[in-house]
């Protein structure tokens, strides 16, 4: 009998089985466009070359009594046809399946993974893999083939390039950056933990204000309202629960220029030209007033890791309408001010070791699964009380060559519960991906009206998913 | 690519209106870089099948009944208990329906009791108590509920105006069953029936010219 090797679900990943429902597939997905149709056959090959150095992504997983778990598999993966909506389920309770899928559509290579598996870097890492596999195989570019096989020679700015070591197999089960570096009293450099069954992490990874007693944030006046305050988009759902997803494609170097101009980061721009679109298609905002925006921050940016595993924080920053200036630029820079001292390595750090201290108490360990899931189930209630939307921007992505030069677009999309946006830029391309449960996309014409009109083109691509739309293609 | 002038946008894929403001779109078609996949199912005709099916084994649950015999060593206490079911069945169906008209519910659920409950009467032996009490008693506390009602959740007069008529309207019937000698206890009859006509009396006076006009804008020809 051979003895598979697993590891337990960290509780980061453990809330996205919990706050899984039939509109929240809790499923991302990356897509890649080519300079040509994609090669079935070559992306099949491809795809089998890079997962066998992705042990993490042999994964299956499983229920336990106390807790999930991944198990490793023997499974392999097939590269299909695009044949289902974007962030269609991955994971349904008893399956044993793979938790992500490789799928093509004319020029688009498109990733899927279950969020429970690895987050939005840790897939990226995959995905530049899978490209630069496979275009080193359709290239017929002479000198193309001579670029030497370095899986994941060059990773996109703010995360951390693998081990050297290209042999070792990387981004393996076992690998759990949260418990590497939050767990226990000291840094834990180096401490790897290699029992498979004491890794750990955190449950929620709320980032809040208060993290620093030492030197106090300046407050204003209505930073931290009630989450009665918060306003909460609402809409039709789709009709058979499918993520609605619209993406809008513009050169990043003008949104760049914007976001300059106003000395603030480019997300903080999209978010606060986000709340305006949300404002404007609301029809009013009624009593509540406050908008409040959930951005997950990459932590492998302050904690080397090359764990692909899900390795995360969500900062949260709100803005109150008719509280002062309520124009872009002053929404964006308000924005920027409660973004940065929460998106310190020390203030990251701070909150994080609380919260493991807190999840590896034994009395809460000691609850059956069931009862674990509906407590997260409740806690992640609580937190989507205090949220409106969610961003979430990956940066600029730097593949390696040969895959550098023959992707164009890449995209982003996130299975959505409240109306959410992804960005990704590459190639000189900023596609900005909406995606949200409801039919209702007021919020994304907005956008793209508030784009338009500082003469930045947009290009405008959106899935179908009413009776009407799909209707309408078939006319 | 498809252009939409209003947003400013090009569009790419199959579409005949601008994906996000409907309006009309001009230029050529550009390949859809989705795929487009047919709906799995549609909530909506799950909902429809759903309320569809739900109605059918009630009414034939109901009709069901007529094969049994009324004395009680036929099948007994099981029809009530089937009765019960199914009225619940019936009752809950039709409040989640009407669910965003409070007025219109509530006559619904007036005349879906008294029927189910006069039915039922019938079912076991005919002994009046579904129009000597249940009837009066619906109907007299459904005025008051409106009445109540509107006051508290402030709905406008156009939306509930013509169903707490009807409602005060339906109020009136067991005045008829006194009359007809259907009851066996005069009580509930009588004072459902005055308070009826104490509504009907307020609302001719304080609202009358509302329900004159909505009933003219409804019944239009």
């Amino acid at each position: 009998m051979t003895r598979r090797a697993w590891v337990r679900l960290d509780n980061a990943s453990n809330i996205f089985l919990a706050a899984r429902s039939d509109a929240d597939s809790k499923v991302f997905r990356m897509s890649a466009e080519l300079d040509h149709d994609v090669d079935a056959q070559l992306l099949q090959e491809a795809l089998d070359e890079v997962y066998d150095h992705y042990p993490l992504y042999h994964a299956v997983l499983r229920r336990g009594v106390f807790w999930h778990y991944l198990q490793d598999s023997d499974l392999r993966p097939t590269a299909t046809p695009d044949d289902q909506h974007t962030c269609a389920p991955i994971y349904l309770p008893d399956r044993r399946n793979l938790l992500f899928r490789v799928a093509h559509h004319r020029t688009r290579i498109v990733l899927e993974v279950f969020h429970a598996l690895s987050d939005g870097t840790g897939a990226l890492w995959f995905l530049s893999d899978l490209l630069n596999a496979y275009t080193r195989r359709s290239s017929t570019l002479p000198g193309t083939a001579a670029v030497p096989d370095t899986p994941g020679s060059a990773h996109p700015p703010g995360t951390i390039a693998p081990r050297s070591d290209a042999a070792a197999p990387r981004h393996e089960l076992t690998a759990d950056s949260f418990a590497q570096y939050f767990r226990g009293k000291t840094e834990g450099v180096g401490a790897q933990d290699s029992d498979f069954s004491k890794a750990a992490a955190t449950p929620v990874l709320e980032v809040e204000d208060e993290v620093d007693s030492g030197k106090p944030l300046r407050r204003r006046p209505g930073l931290r309202p009630s989450f009665m305050d918060v306003y909460h988009p609402k809409g039709t759902r789709t009709p058979d629960n499918r993520t609605r997803a619209v993406e809008l494609t513009l050169p990043s170097k003008d949104l760049l220029d914007l976001a300059k101009a106003i000395e603030v980061s480019p997300t903080m721009y999209l978010t606060a030209l986000f709340f305006e679109s949300i404002r404007r298609s609301s029809g009013g905002l009624g009593k509540k007033r406050t908008l409040s925006a959930s951005i997950p921050v990459n932590l492998r940016q302050f904690f080397p890791s090359d764990s692909a595993r899900n390795f995360f924080a969500t900062v949260t920053v709100r803005h109150t309408y008719g509280e002062g200036l309520d124009d872009i630029a002053a929404i964006a820079k308000q924005l920027d001010g409660q973004f940065r001292p929460k998106a310190t390595p020390e203030a990251l750090e701070r909150k994080l070791r609380k919260l493991i201290r807190a999840e590896r108490m034994v009395v809460l360990r000691v609850f059956p699964r069931p009862i674990k899931d509906m407590l997260l189930r409740l806690i992640n209630w609580g937190i989507n009380r205090g949220i409106s939307v969610a961003v979430s921007n990956l940066g600029r992505v730097t593949l390696p060559e040969p895959a550098e030069s023959h992707v164009e677009r890449m995209l982003f999309h996130v299975s959505a519960v409240r109306p959410q946006f992804c960005a990704v830029s590459h190639a000189g391309y900023l596609t900005i991906s909406f995606t949200s449960p409801f039919t209702e996309i007021g919020h994304v014409r907005e956008f793209a009206r508030m784009l338009t009109e500082n003469d930045i083109p947009v290009t405008v691509a959106a899935a179908k998913v009413t009776e009407q739309e799909l209707m309408e293609q078939k006319s | 690519m498809k252009h939409c002038s209003e947003c400013a946008v090009d569009i790419e894929g199959a579409w005949h209106t601008c994906p996000l403001c409907r309006g009309t779109v001009e230029g050529d078609t550009s390949a859809d870089p989705f795929p487009a996949i047919p709906l799995t199912f549609s909530r909506r005709r799950v909902l429809t099948v759903l309320f569809l099916t739900s109605i059918g084994i009630i009414l034939l649950s109901f009709a069901a009944q007529l094969f049994f015999s009324r004395a009680i060593d036929d099948i007994g206490p099981f029809r009530y208990a089937w009765l019960g079911v199914t009225a619940m069945w019936l009752i809950v169906l039709m409040a989640v329906r009407k669910r965003s008209n409070v007025a219109k519910g509530t006559v619904y659920m007036v005349v879906l009791i008294g029927l189910v409950c006069t039915y039922w009467d019938y079912l076991t032996g005919w002994h009046g108590w579904a129009l000597s009490y249940v009837v009066p008693i619906v109907c007299a506390c459904s005025v008051v509920a409106l009445l109540i009602t509107v006051k508290v959740m402030r709905i406008e007069v156009g939306e509930y105006i013509v169903y707490s008529g009807l409602t005060v309207v339906l109020g009136l019937a067991p005045i008829a069953f006194l009359f007809l000698g259907w009851v066996t206890n005069p009580v509930p009859s009588s004072i459902c029936g005055a308070l009826s006509l104490l509504a009907l009396g307020l609302l001719q006076l304080s609202r009358g010219a509302d329900v004159k006009h909505e009933l003219s804008k409804r019944l239009h020809l």
